[in-house]
Order: C-alpha cells, then sequence, then structure tokens
C-alpha cells in the first residue's frame, strides 16, 4: 500500500470524534439512528439525530478478520451463513458474549433504506425487534432505465413520512434551513472526495482503491458535516503535494485496473500486494464512487429522491453495465476485475454476462472471482492465486508491458 | 365425475400446463403472460385479453442450466426458472412478468431480459412497505403502469367493465379453493395434503372458468363421498400449519399424509397466500386490487401492515395446529431473517415448530421423512404442550 498519508492522523482524529460523540449522545439522551450507507442522512443530520452506520462495523469487524466469530452467535440463532456477512456480524453481536471490536452502538430508532439490497431492510428490521426500536423503511422501487415521475413521488412521500415520524419521536419541529446547510456540506465534501478519485486517473497516480478505502469512512459517515469537508480539503492537498514530489500509489506503475466492487476486507492487504507486485494500480471501483452526490438546494426533498434512488445498485442492467464502462474510460484502465461476492446478491448477479459484454464492447480483459467481503470461509486462496496470475500474464501479452 | 377422476385431471394438467393450454389457446388464441410468484396481479392481465400463467411447475433437471448465468447460490425456483426458459421450455409463453420482491427477482429479471427476452418481459414493481399511506398511492400508480404496458402489448383497452369481470371470476376461484381447503381440513382421510396443494397449484396454470369448474364438481363429488363414509374410529391426524414462500418440492405434502399430519393452514404463495383475501366488487377496481395486495397475508419480503408473528400465533390458535413446520428455501434470505424471530415467538407461545431446508429438485428425502416423523410423533404425544 501507498506510502502513509500525514492525513491518517488527522482521520483517526475525526473519526475517534464521531464514535465518542456516539457515546455522548446516549449519555444525553439523544436518539442513535441507526441509518443504511446509502440513505439520506443529511435528514438525520439536520434533525439532530446521532447516525450510526451498522455496516461500518461490519466491515470493521471483516477488516480485523473476526467476521465468522461473530457470525457464529448469528448462526446459532438460526440464521445460515449464506446470509450477508455485515448482517451476520451485526446480528451475531447482539447475540455474542465477546466482543472483539467493541459492541455496536444500539439503536433508539432504525432507520433503513433498501435501494442497496434487502438484507439491510431486513437486518434492520430484525435489530429493531431485538433492541425494541422503532423500524422505518424507506423503498426505493428498482430502475431499470431512467427514473419515473412515480417513484420520485413515492420517496419524497416517505421521505416526508419519515419526516413526520422523526418529529414525532423528537417532539421536535424538523428545521429545514438546517437541512438546507446540511446539504450544502454534503455538496462540498461529495465534490472534494470525487476530485480525490479523481487523482487516480493520472499517470502515474497518487491515489487508487485501496487508499479510497482507507479514507472513506467521512463521506460515509460524516456526510453533511464541517468535519469531512475539512478532511478531503487536506487530504486533497496532500495529494497534490504528493505529486509534486511524485509520490505514487504504486510505485513503477505499469497497468491501471477497474475493480468492481467493495474489496474482500480480510484480504485487503493480500490483495494492495498482489496487484503492487504486478505493478497495478486499482485505480477505480463503482463502490467509493457512490458518493457522488450533488444535491439541489432549492428542492431538497425531490434532490435527495433522485440521489438516493438512483444509486448504481439499484439500476438495471444495462445502465450497470454502461456506468462502468463510463469509469473504465475515465480512468483508462488496461483491464479489469469483477467480485462476485457471497454476501451481496445485488452486486454479484448478472457479472458473469457483464464481463463477457464489457470485453466485448471494451476489448478489455477482465475475470470474474468469487469470494466474501467478510467472511474468509469463502476464500479458496490458491484458486484465486491461479486466476490472477493467469489474468496478469494475459494483460502483459495483451499490453506488451512486461 | 367421481372425486377420483377429477383429481387424475388435476393431475393430468400438472404433468403438461402447457398442452392443456395449447388445447384451449387452438378455441380462441389469446397470448400467454407467465409470471414469478408471487403477487402479480393475475386480473389485470387477464382484463386484458392475455392468460397469466404461474411459473410454479419447476423441472428439476434444469436447475443446473442458467449456471453460465447465474450464480449457484442463487434460489433454487429462480435459478429453474430461468434455466427453464434457456431449454426452451417456456417458449409457449408470449411474455414475462417478475415481480420485485427481493434482491434476487431485482438483479434476475434484468439479466433475464438481457439474456433470453420475451416479446413481452416486464417487472411489476410493487413496494416493499404496506404499512404507510404512500404505498397505496405509489402501488395505484404502478398498477396504472402495468395496465399501460398490457395494453400495449395486447393492442387491447383495458375498460373497468372488463377488470371487474376479471376480478368476479378470480375471486369466485379464490372461494371455491377456500371451501376445497376447508373440506380438506375436515376430511384429511377423503382429501390429503398432497391433493389439496395440487389443485391451488394447477389453478395458476389452466383458465380460471376450467379450474373454476372443476373444483366445483370436485367438491360435490367430494362432499357425497365423505358422507357416504363409515364413521369408523380412525385415528385423528396431528394438525401443523405450514410457513414459507413456496410449497417446494411438492413431494414433501406426500411426506406429511404418509407421516399422518394435515395441514390445516400456511402462508405459502402457492397456497392460502394465493387464495386468502379478494378484491372489493365495487368501487374503483384497481383501488379493489390495491387494497387486496396491501392486505394480504404477511410475507418476509415485504414491511407489512400486521406483525407476521401475531399472525402466526394467532392462526395457528385459530386452527387448533399442534405444531408449524417452516419450509425454508435454501438461499431465500427474507424467510431466513424472519425465521429466528417466528421461532422464538413461537417457543415463547409453547408452540413446537421444525424447520426443513428445501430445495427445488434436489432433495434428501430420506432425512426429511425422519424428521417429519419425529416431529409427528413428538406433538402426538402432545409435545412441547
Amino acid at each position: 500500500m501507498t506510502a502513509p498519508f500525514r492525513s491518517a492522523g488527522l482521520l483517526k482524529e475525526i473519526m475517534a470524534g464521531y464514535y465518542a460523540k456516539g457515546e455522548e449522545a446516549k449519555a444525553r439522551g439523544i436518539p442513535v439512528a441507526w441509518v443504511t450507507a446509502v440513505f439520506p442522512v443529511e435528514i438525520i443530520y439536520a434533525a439532530g439525530l446521532f447516525p450510526y452506520y451498522p455496516e461500518n462495523f461490519g466491515a470493521l469487524a471483516a477488516a480485523r478478520k473476526v467476521a465468522e466469530k461473530l457470525s457464529a452467535a448469528a448462526e446459532a440463532r438460526g440464521y445460515y451463513a449464506d446470509l450477508c456477512g455485515y448482517a451476520r456480524c451485526g446480528l451475531g453481536d447482539a447475540y455474542a458474549k465477546e466482543h472483539p471490536v467493541g459492541e455496536i452502538l444500539k439503536p433508539d430508532l432504525v432507520l433503513a433504506c433498501n435501494t442497496q439490497c434487502g438484507s439491510l431492510q431486513k437486518w434492520f428490521e430484525g435489530a429493531g425487534r431485538f433492541y425494541r426500536a422503532p423500524y422505518f423503511l424507506l423503498d426505493a422501487p428498482f430502475l431499470e432505465g431512467a427514473s419515473t415521475a412515480l417513484i420520485k413521488r413515492y420517496f419524497v412521500d416517505q421521505i416526508e413520512e419519515m419526516i413526520d415520524f422523526i418529529e414525532v419521536y423528537t417532539d421536535r419541529q424538523f428545521d429545514f434551513d438546517r437541512l438546507g446547510e446540511v446539504l450544502f456540506l454534503a455538496n462540498e465534501a461529495c465534490r472534494l472526495w470525487n476530485e480525490i478519485l479523481d487523482t487516480a486517473a493520472l499517470s502515474p497516480a497518487p491515489f487508487g482503491f485501496f487508499d479510497a478505502c482507507f479514507h472513506m469512512a467521512p463521506i460515509v459517515t460524516l456526510r453533511g458535516t464541517q468535519a469531512a469537508v475539512e478532511y478531503y480539503r487536506e487530504l486533497k492537498k496532500e495529494l497534490e503535494e504528493r505529486v509534486e514530489k511524485k509520490v505514487y500509489a504504486v510505485p513503477g506503475e505499469r497497468f491501471k485496473l477497474y475493480w468492481d466492487h467493495i474489496p474482500v476486507w480480510p484480504r485487503l492487504r493480500w490483495f494492495s500486494d498482489l496487484f503492487a507486485r504486478h505493478g497495478a494500480l486499482v485505480a477505480v471501483s463503482q463502490y467509493t464512487h457512490s458518493w457522488a452526490h450533488r444535491f439541489d438546494l432549492e428542492r431538497p426533498l425531490e434532490s435527495l429522491a433522485e440521489n438516493y434512488t438512483e444509486a448504481f445498485v439499484n439500476r438495471g442492467f444495462e445502465v450497470r453495465v454502461q456506468l462502468k464502462i463510463d469509469l473504465m474510460m475515465r480512468y483508462g484502465v488496461d483491464g479489469f476485475v469483477l467480485f462476485s461476492n457471497r454476501s451481496c446478491k445485488p452486486t454479484s448477479f448478472g457479472l458473469y454476462d457483464k464481463r463477457r459484454i464489457i470485453s466485448e464492447r471494451t476489448g478489455l480483459p477482465g475475470i470474474v472471482f468469487e469470494a466474501d467481503m467478510a467472511d474468509q470461509r469463502y476464500f479458496a486462496e490458491e484458486q484465486i492465486g491461479e486466476k490472477f496470475r493467469v489474468f496478469f500474464d494475459h494483460l502483459k501479452t495483451r499490453t506488451g508491458k512486461v | 365425475m367421481q372425486g377420483r377422476e377429477i383429481l387424475a385431471e388435476f393431475a393430468r394438467i400438472l404433468s403438461d400446463p402447457a398442452s392443456v393450454i395449447r388445447d384451449d389457446a387452438v378455441r380462441e388464441p389469446v397470448k400467454i403472460i407467465g409470471h414469478l410468484m408471487a403477487d402479480v396481479p393475475e386480473e389485470l392481465v387477464h382484463a386484458a385479453g392475455a392468460h397469466p400463467f404461474g411459473i410454479v411447475l419447476y423441472d428439476g433437471t434444469d436447475l443446473n442450466r442458467a449456471d453460465a448465468h447465474l450464480q449457484t447460490w442463487a434460489c433454487s425456483p429462480v435459478r429453474c426458472a430461468f434455466g427453464m426458459a434457456l431449454t426452451g421450455k417456456l417458449d409457449f409463453l408470449d411474455g414475462l412478468i417478475v415481480p420485485v420482491i427481493c434482491d434476487t427477482t431485482r438483479t434476475v429479471y434484468t439479466l433475464w431480459k438481457k439474456v433470453r427476452p420475451f416479446n413481452f418481459t416486464e417487472a411489476f414493481l410493487l413496494p416493499r412497505q404496506l404499512y404507510r399511506p404512500s404505498a397505496r398511492n405509489y402501488l395505484l400508480g404502478e398498477m396504472g403502469r402495468l395496465k399501460a404496458r398490457l395494453e400495449q402489448f395486447t393492442d387491447r383497452r383495458i375498460t373497468a367493465r372488463d377488470l371487474y369481470r376479471s376480478i368476479r371470476l378470480y375471486n369466485r376461484n379464490r372461494a371455491l379453493l377456500r371451501c376445497l381447503y376447508d373440506f380438506h381440513v375436515r376430511h384429511p382421510e377423503v382429501l390429503g395434503n398432497r391433493s389439496v396443494y395440487d389443485v391451488i397449484r394447477a389453478s395458476f396454470l389452466i383458465p380460471k372458468e376450467v379450474h373454476s369448474d372443476l373444483v366445483a364438481r370436485l367438491i360435490s363429488a367430494l362432499e357425497q363421498e365423505a358422507a357416504g363414509l363409515k364413521k369408523k374410529k380412525e385415528k385423528p391426524r396431528v394438525r401443523v400449519f405450514v410457513s414459507g414462500k413456496l410449497g417446494e418440492p411438492p413431494v414433501l405434502m406426500d411426506v406429511l399424509d404418509q407421516a399422518g399430519a394435515v395441514c390445516v393452514g400456511d402462508d405459502l404463495c402457492t397456497g392460502s397466500r394465493y387464495i386468502a383475501g379478494d378484491a372489493a366488487e365495487n368501487g374503483d377496481p384497481y383501488v379493489a386490487l390495491a387494497d387486496r395486495q396491501l392486505d394480504r397475508l404477511p410475507a418476509a419480503f415485504f414491511a407489512n401492515k400486521q406483525d407476521r408473528r401475531d399472525f402466526m400465533i394467532k392462526k395457528v390458535r385459530e386452527t387448533k395446529a399442534n405444531g408449524v413446520i417452516f419450509l425454508h428455501l435454501k438461499f431465500c434470505e427474507p424467510e431466513n431473517y424472519d425465521y429466528p424471530y417466528l421461532e422464538e415467538s413461537l417457543r415463547a407461545a409453547g408452540i413446537p415448530a421444525l424447520r426443513l431446508e428445501t430445495e427445488v429438485g434436489n432433495v434428501s428425502l430420506g432425512q426429511i421423512r425422519t424428521r417429519v416423523g419425529a416431529f409427528v410423533e413428538m406433538l402426538e404425544e402432545g409435545g412441547g404442550r
């Protein structure tokens, strides 16, 4: 991986601050609202609640290689090991006696949006029952092509229902002026984040996908706050310095690759080393590009509805192929890797045909490999290693870059 | 006709439904539109002059035929239906409607359409939360969208009159099936589990007029048969409530019959969830269909109006079921997420439960037989009470 970033210290500081605020919220009686990653959290910040992301908890447990341990507690209750790894970590933590990554922050409200998947919908529903916290589902119908007035209207209606739900719960009027400020800050953070991601298109590049995975916590968690804006300003500044000083993400970068979608968290290092050995920079992934929101402050609710229903994971086959190809072209990649993730049917089903079609349309070589983002029981190291060896041989022959 | 003969007719329909529809289509050619489970408004398809054909018969030999396109960890009914389409077994269909109720239907719909489209391949985008006012407004809009697409495809306007005619036809069929189910509960020795669920499955396949006529005749034939039976002292059967998405594979119902258990209720999409609840026959027909949808038996893939636990416990009490059998289709996530909660709730209520993991075309029947046998025996002895 890239030489350590100076900003890493600041990242640690602001994330520690975020988690401390969560504890403080509990102590001071500020409601803790569980939310999903693709969720109009701007509403939650504007309402003065504390948003907590159980998916981050899952990713943390996965990266620390303890997902199987937490999952065991869920499996003992009748959840099968073929469910989403994050969900098994979250549900497992509720039942587990040991908490290897600390305890999940208990919710007062459980708010789920199913743009990403039905797993979150069901996991959160179950958590709501377990913790006896009111559950609210923001339902995002599937968008095969362009969005429709009907679906936008439905989602806006639901945001309004959610605002009612929060007003009743907090016994406080929702502050739309505050929402405007939060949206402005979210726009700023998203703009900076995307400018940072774009530096991976430089050849050689100072930043890549694995760096993005490390630095993404604030854009997921603190989108809509000043802290996220300040953090990404610092990081951007540091990247500009790195370009000047010629400090690159992969020394001797020869290839750029597209990765779809999420990392194999317990093998983050394994993969980043593998790619670095071949002089390959994973430059881009749809995953880290998920936080590319642009909100229209003149029509906040409509704009939230558009941004949170139109995420790539909720789109039809053809739209998703095109989005992938667009990113590949924008970052000038030499090939692509598609991750068939046992935990995630919405991103995985259809990848076999997508691989073929993308190669036909772009001429780029690509592979699909199978594993799990959290659970190492699904990681067949030798087979995967062999698959990548063949892929890199092919890539070298094709491009003539040895 | 005797009851046996009518049941044999149902068996013939189930063994080759395509031929039955083809015969019928020769008389009056109509477009045949297939749909996956569950919750597609068949009345709307029917009112468009098309024949809705529920894909409920899975040919297990095609389970692996979609493997080049779809991971093997998708649920078996979807893998199998998609596989059957790829091998041409669904070529008699003119169209397909996929209800988007989970991640698998959401992704496979769009994949299927890419790889092996029909002339008409549509999604029905149901609201996944059913308990707030927004759901009803949206569902009405989505039905309007589907109506327009159907009209375009069949080149025929759906009038309110057409739709009411279809609603009445479908209501009548459900009423007859409820009546048959009720007979089955009273006389499992005359009409066993396998037979009653087979009759319900046949209802997805053939025109409702034909099906209702057969069911009406079946009921009267069986009532006569039951009346003529000598009152012999038969050991009372153990009463079970069956919960899950589909009653798959159908042979499971034979296993229950052989074990001496009678299904007295269920929430299966190929069972009570299909036959419970009618659409109002007055007012706006779209409102009637939407309200029927929102009030259907609670299911795992929705945030329901009524809690599934409350529904299940109430049903178990009402039907005096001795226990619950969960049919868990492997890789069905919504069902799996609900299970621990339901199991815990049943345990707290003193209701014994058994979970069977099943798959289309691929179950180890011996093991299931043993487990069902042991469970039924335990219930006979009053276990868990």
